[in-house]
């Protein structure tokens, strides 16, 4: 078949069961919420191609069963994907608790540099919430990860999210195209920008060289 | 691009000359334009649209041509050209305004200049018109474009005015048509016009809409377009011998690709490859080619003139000659082209398609030119030679003044039709090319060209070697009579790779018989091949074919080179005796570790169909039962179900059975027994769960209230640590294990408290926060009526009491969330708290955890007063526990409300609870023996359950490990199929419960996301919890190991693997070409759950059934073989698409409850029964 796209991005749904994956994939590639899904066996995977600054990138998007017992399964499926969805509910403390878990888990099976970021579903269950935004916040700080918070159900952030993940691997991948193609001095000076980085605790790209 | 229709139809406007009766014509094609309209109106609904260029549009315009096109009166109008319609919608131009509309677009396409790219798909998007081609511009050898093709038609069709202008012909037929002609019928014509107002309103896009180009086809699309293109369905039976032996033995001699000539059939998808492989391409060279060439296919009076073709392809030399009506009126056909590499396989009885305008007619018929000229596509098709020159044995040259004839004589003796070569050197030209093209493998004997002295040889008998006259340089010019025009002559081809068996046969039967009879004969060739390679043997052991008229030994050979040929010989012998036996040896090994391998697979014994047309029916089950209501003939039931499954209506009575929860000699006494054994066995098991469930209740209400607490008091300042107790992720349950059992450290004292201040009753903890409003009120009117088991349960209930205080441990957070309750718990609690107001007042600072009671409060009635008032000592305790065991103490009062059970469970709570109690009970605890257990329904299911209070002690970890599965069963059963009907919320509980208490009873492996789906069809067909849940831990014996914790799902992976490379190795080979999906995770959720969530649930029951019974019958794994069916059914599809591991795996997703479950079914049966062929016969 013919490439209909300039590029594909793998990403990856994980998170606690019953926090939304599912929906938030639903909702990105059908643009649609059902309320009666069932739990995700196995994987699944949605595509949608996106414009992005000109570009088709299509996106090929893996959801995957929530509970750790299947976590041998979906690992595999950590290695190949370029970015990574970290999905908690805001109204159920634990899958919040388990982002760290989660996190961990990528660490150990996705690639160093693969793209995360987090999101906080549920967002519209605003009387059930148990999570604040201010703790997702925190814990993005914590991690150097982006995070927003979503509603699969009233279409809240949710392409936003997939976008500004998109995005991010784009970026990565052309600056990556861009230090591999220029010969020696380019290279040197941008490691020297990268070593200024590393300086500041808190930049984005230490913490991503340290993972 | 997988096409979408198959047949290039009726692609020239014929002469109308039919000799049928003229109506059974007009039927015909008004048949056909019907089946053409069908077809692309089908494709506009499930495409959305419909491409300018596809293959229905042609087709629809093919026939509609031919439907002008007969009966048009040519020579009273005066149109002669080659489009005759074309002319005459110019000539109604000036009296249909359509018409003219139409004609002034078709004249600015045909004048247009022609930019278009070979593809066709370079086109200005807002044009309103493609670059049309004017008809027949394409050289002989390119392919003519196929929009160029019924232009007019085409350009009516896209702007609409088709079905006016057919109508205006109609209205006016009488000037343009013959009397007989279809337009001119009154019926047939306004049928015609009207046919095409519908495709005339369709949207046709030039190019791919945008959606489509940017995503994937979905899985929906996949199989239509495979059914519409393959027109027949593809029987999904595996069309390569299961076995595929020519690729491991000698490739060149079996070819079975060869082709034979007047046979070759070629089907229209075919057709467009066909006319490729003309040319120089990829896959074949083109060695020779020549227009004009005439050849005389039978039944046809006279030579028609074609373009003959040499081709060197992998498989050898293809000689091909194609008339040239084929050449010049080919249009495109798109088509998947599933056999592309056996492209000039052209099998006849394997055609699905139909001539177009002589529908319902398989093509087979037209091989004998069946019907005239409105097949004549057909015909020419069937003329079309494709001759594999491995095939051929001799080639006779007969020469003579008019022209050079060539003739090809096949291995099985039957001549090919002469080809007819015109004058001027071309015979010998292609015979040059021909002995070319042959090099190394084989050879022309004799050699065109060969030295000179040697020719004499050849000069024996009628045959001549033939030096060819005047082109021939070094001819052997000296014999006049070889220049003469006229002469016969006969090559033999001979094939070396035969040659080389042969010879090793023989050399084999030497070694056996000494008999040495090689020397005698002659080694003649050996002369003319400089090499001394193995080809020499070939005149040693001329093919079996070979008869009399051959070159016959020669004499003379010379000594010293026969010599070291033998030796070479004997090399190159031995060398390909080894080499056959180790292809053979390896061979061997392989099957016989498949053999092994799938034997486990299988039941040795076929178990016969035979006498089974219905499935179970009742009256079938009837009358296999005794009076007593034994089932004696089990092996009979399954031999029965395995065919033809059973009636839903008796499912219920049968599923027992085929799971093993009944054994097929008990009695109908005899399981009724068993059932309320079972039943009683159930309710305990339950009533203790639902102890620790009010536990986990509880305990969530103060998690809850405390990150409420939280969220609300401190969202700004972070507090980093959350109390839960432990890190648990997920249902890791080591991790669990870190924190210390529970109990409190201060029971005692809590204890006394307790004592002092009541009756322990922790019917509070049980209360739900979904659930429990609708709840609590219907026991509020069954608590009069309800005998509490007091007496009972009495000696577990203060346990509870520890086992909550741990909770105490955490701190003041609790108190906090607790404060804050009133808050938070708004939804299900609105109610309670409504309630609990008055109560939270009274209750001063802890208010709010009165507001919790409250509701339980209220539920106990009159209690409710005293209970408040007993309180009130508590509520100076100065420990934190206090609010724990609060709640509980309030209730007692109440009494045991108890057992409001509406389902099944009867009073669990007073069967003495098994309850765990690692710890010893501290003294404090003992006392509380005497309260009067609550025996208090749980909320939450409508059992009658004991609440926690009779619990026992309960380790953390127990209660920790429960709640995660707890949560996990919840969170799962509330999605559980909520769109199929019977998931009403009182099922769910249902199912809740089963999926609880089995997992109680395995707490170790403990919940795993699937195990509903498996309960749900089981508690649909039961509808009872208790057997459902017999069932399903029967269930489970085998399907535990597909689960995580298992290893059946690795080996059910390898089974699929070895059985797909027997019995589908294309499609193993597809696999494995994609190395990336031979670890077959797409059948990852088939085998975990049984296709429940493949199938709709009456599928789902059949297939289970068959899954269970298979054992007994046929095979233990019949879960692959129904995999396996499922892949055969779209293997067509796969291939065609040649899906990737992502490809696949969308697909199955996509198509999931759409397939035929009743035809995978069978195809799964009869796949067992393929390997079971297959072993018995080793």
């Amino acid at each position: 078949m013919a490439k209909t796209y300039d590029y594909l991005f793998k990403l990856l749904l994980i998170g606690d069961s019953g926090v939304g994956k599912t929906s938030i994939l639903f909702r990105f590639s059908e643009d649609a919420f059902n309320i009666s899904f069932i739990s995700t066996i196995g994987i699944d995977f949605k595509i949608r191609t996106i414009d992005l600054d000109g570009k088709k990138v299509k996106l090929q998007i893996w959801d995957t069963a929530g509970q750790e017992r299947f976590r041998t399964i979906t690992t595999a499926y950590y290695r190949g994907s370029m970015g990574i969805m970290l999905v908690y509910d805001v109204t159920n403390e634990k899958s919040f608790e388990n982002i760290k878990n989660w996190i961990r888990n990528i660490e150990e099976n996705a690639s160093a540099d693969v793209e995360k970021m987090i999101l906080g579903n549920k967002c519209d269950l605003d009387a059930k919430r148990q999570v604040s935004k201010e703790r997702g916040e925190q814990l993005a700080v914590e991690y150097q990860i982006k995070f927003v918070e979503t509603s699969a159900k009233d279409s809240l952030n949710v392409e936003f999210a997939f976008y500004t993940l998109a995005r991010d691997i784009k970026a990565k991948m052309e600056k990556k195209q861009e230090a591999s193609n220029p010969p020696g001095g380019r290279t040197g000076a941008h490691q020297l920008r990268a070593n200024e980085q590393q300086r500041k605790p808190t930049s984005w790209l230490s913490r991503c060289s340290v993972l | 691009m997988a096409a979408q229709n198959k047949v290039e139809s009726g692609s020239e406007e014929m002469p109308a000359t039919s000799t049928d009766p003229s109506t059974e014509q007009k039927d015909r094609l008004i048949a056909a334009v019907k089946k053409e309209v069908k077809q692309l109106m089908e494709e506009a609904v499930t495409r959305k649209f419909v491409h300018e260029e596809s293959g229905g549009v042609t087709a629809l315009c093919g026939a509609v041509e031919a439907c002008l096109g007969q009966g048009l009166r040519r020579r009273a109008l005066g149109l002669f050209k080659t489009s005759s319609t074309t002319a005459l919608l110019h000539k109604i131009a000036k009296n249909c305004p359509e018409a003219a509309l139409v004609s002034a677009r078709v004249l600015a396409a045909e004048g247009a200049p022609a930019t278009r790219s070979a593809s066709g798909v370079e086109r200005r998007p807002s044009a309103p018109r493609p670059p049309l081609n004017k008809r027949g511009s394409g050289s002989l050898l390119s392919q003519p474009p196929p929009q160029s093709k019924y232009l007019w038609i085409r350009i009516a069709l896209f702007e609409r005015q088709l079905a006016k202008i057919i109508e205006h012909l109609v209205n006016n037929a009488s000037r343009y048509y013959e009397r007989e002609a279809l337009v001119a019928d009154p019926d047939y014509g306004s049928i015609l016009s009207s046919l095409l107002v519908g495709p005339c309103a369709l949207e046709y896009s030039k190019a791919k809409a945008p959606a489509c180009f940017w995503s994937d086809p979905p899985a929906d699309e996949l199989v239509q377009r495979h059914r519409m293109s393959a027109g027949t369905t593809t029987p999904p039976s595996v069309r390569r011998p299961i076995l595929n032996f020519r690729r491991s033995l000698n490739a060149s001699s079996d070819d079975g690709s060869t082709v034979t000539t007047g046979t070759a059939n070629a089907t229209a998808s075919n057709a467009k490859d066909y006319v490729e492989s003309l040319h120089q391409n990829s896959r074949a060279t083109l060695l020779y080619g020549k227009n004009n060439v005439r050849v005389q296919p039978k039944d046809v009076e006279e030579p028609m003139a074609g373009y003959l073709s040499l081709h060197q392809t992998a498989a050898g030399l293809v000689i091909k000659w194609t008339p040239n009506q084929l050449m010049n009126g080919y249009a495109e056909s798109e088509g998947i082209d599933k056999s592309q590499y056996r492209w000039h396989l052209v099998h006849v009885s394997a055609c699905p398609h139909e001539c177009i305008l002589c529908s319902a007619a398989p093509c087979t018929v037209y091989r004998r030119r069946c019907a005239g000229s409105l097949c004549i596509n057909c015909v020419y098709w069937a003329m079309s030679l494709q001759v594999c020159v491995w095939e051929v044995v001799y080639v006779h040259v007969h020469r003579s003044k008019l022209s050079d004839a060539l003739i090809l004589v096949g291995q099985d003796g039957v001549q090919r039709p002469p080809i007819h070569f015109p004058k001027g050197g071309h015979l010998l030209s292609f015979l040059s090319s021909l002995e070319t093209g042959l090099l190394p493998h084989g050879q022309l004997d004799p050699p065109l060209w060969s030295q000179r002295g040697t020719g004499k040889v050849f000069g024996r008998g009628k045959v001549r070697r033939q030096p060819l006259p005047s082109l021939c340089e070094s001819g052997e010019t000296e014999e006049p009579d070889w220049e003469e025009v006229a002469g016969d002559y006969v090559f033999r081809i001979v094939n070396n790779a035969i040659t080389d068996r042969e010879a090793m046969r023989h050399s084999l039967l030497e070694r056996v018989v000494q008999s040495p009879p090689r020397t005698p004969r002659r080694p003649l060739a050996s002369t003319s091949t400089t090499s001394s390679d193995s080809s020499t043997m070939s005149v040693d052991f001329p093919p079996p074919g070979l008869n009399g008229h051959t070159a016959l030994p020669a004499p003379n050979p010379i000594v010293e080179e026969v010599a070291s040929i033998e030796l070479v010989c004997s090399t190159m012998r031995r060398q390909i005796i080894s080499r056959a036996f180790y292809g053979w040896l390896a061979y061997c090994r392989h099957l016989s570790t498949v053999r092994t391998h799938l034997s486990g697979l299988v039941n040795p014994n076929i178990i016969t169909r035979e006498g089974i047309e219905t499935g179970l029916t009742e009256e079938l089950w009837r009358s296999m039962m005794d009076n007593r209501g034994i089932v004696i003939d089990k092996d009979e039931v399954y031999r029965i179900v395995y065919y033809g499954g059973v009636q839903h209506d008796i499912r219920r009575e049968v599923w027992p059975f085929l799971l093993g929860y009944y054994e097929f000699g008990s009695t109908a006494e005899e399981r009724i027994e068993q059932d309320v054994a079972y039943r009683r066995q159930y309710e305990t098991t339950m009533s203790e769960w639902l102890c620790v469930e009010a536990i986990v209740r509880q305990r969530d209400r103060e998690a809850t209230a405390a990150s409420i607490a939280r969220l609300t008091e401190s969202s700004g300042k972070p507090r980093p640590e959350v109390n839960e107790p432990g890190e648990v992720f997920e249902d890791d349950c080591s991790v669990i294990s870190d924190n210390p059992p529970i109990v409190s450290p201060e029971p005692s004292d809590n204890e006394q408290r307790k004592q002092e201040s009541k009756p322990i009753l922790s019917r509070a903890p049980s209360i739900d926060e979904v659930d429990n409003i609708e709840m609590d009120s219907e026991e509020k009117g069954k608590e009069s009526s309800k005998v509490n088991g007091d007496t009972e349960t009495e000696t577990n209930d203060s346990r509870d009491v520890d086992s909550l205080n741990e909770l105490d441990d955490d701190d003041e957070v609790y108190i906090k969330s607790v404060v804050e309750n009133p808050d938070m718990r708004r939804e299900s609690i609105a109610e309670i708290k409504r309630l609990a107001e008055g109560f939270v007042q009274k209750g001063e600072g802890r208010g709010l955890l009165c507001s919790v009671d409250s509701a339980n409060v209220n539920l106990n009635g009159s209690d409710l007063k005293s209970s408040i008032d007993e309180y009130q000592p508590s509520t100076h305790q100065q420990h934190t526990s206090v609010i724990i065991t609060n709640p509980s103490v309030d209730l007692a009062p109440s009494g045991s409300p108890a057992s409001g059970g509406t389902t099944a469970n009867v009073s669990p709570a007073r069967s003495p609870l098994g309850v765990v109690r690692e710890e010893s009970q501290s003294a404090g605890a003992s006392f509380d023996t005497l309260e009067p257990s609550d025996a208090r329904p749980d909320n939450r299911s409508n059992c009658v359950s004991p609440a926690s209070s009779n619990g026992g002690v309960y380790s953390n970890e127990l209660v920790e490990s429960f709640a995660l599965n707890l949560h996990r069963i919840e969170k799962d059963v509330q999605r559980c199929d909520r769109n199929y009907p019977f998931f009403t919320d009182e099922n769910l509980d249902k199912l809740r419960n089963i999926m609880c208490t089995y997992v109680w009873e395995h707490l170790e492996t403990g919940y795993m996301q699937g195990m509903c789906d498996l309960v749900a069809p089981l508690l649909v067909i039961m509808k009872e919890e208790a057997v459902a849940h017999a069932l399903f831990s029967r269930l489970m014996h085998r399907a535990r190991d597909n689960f995580p914790s298992g290893q059946a799902m690795d080996a059910h992976f390898a089974d699929m693997r070895s059985l797909i490379q027997i019995l589908d190795c294309e499609l193993y080979e597809l696999m494995h070409a994609h190395g990336d999906y031979t670890h077959f995770y797409f059948c990852y959720r088939w085998f975990l759950l049984d296709f429940k969530r493949e199938l709709v649930y009456q599928d789902v029951f059949s297939a289970w059934e068959l899954i269970w019974v298979a054992r007994h019958v046929a095979s233990e794994h019949m879960v692959l073989f129904i995999a396996l069916a499922l892949l055969e059914t779209y293997r067509d599809v796969i291939l065609a698409n040649a899906m990737d591991f992502t490809d696949i795996i969308k697909f199955f997703n996509e198509m999931a409850e759409r397939h035929d479950a009743s035809a995978v079914l069978s195809l799964a049966r009869d796949l067992v029964l393929q390997v079971q062929t297959l072993i018995e016969n080793k």
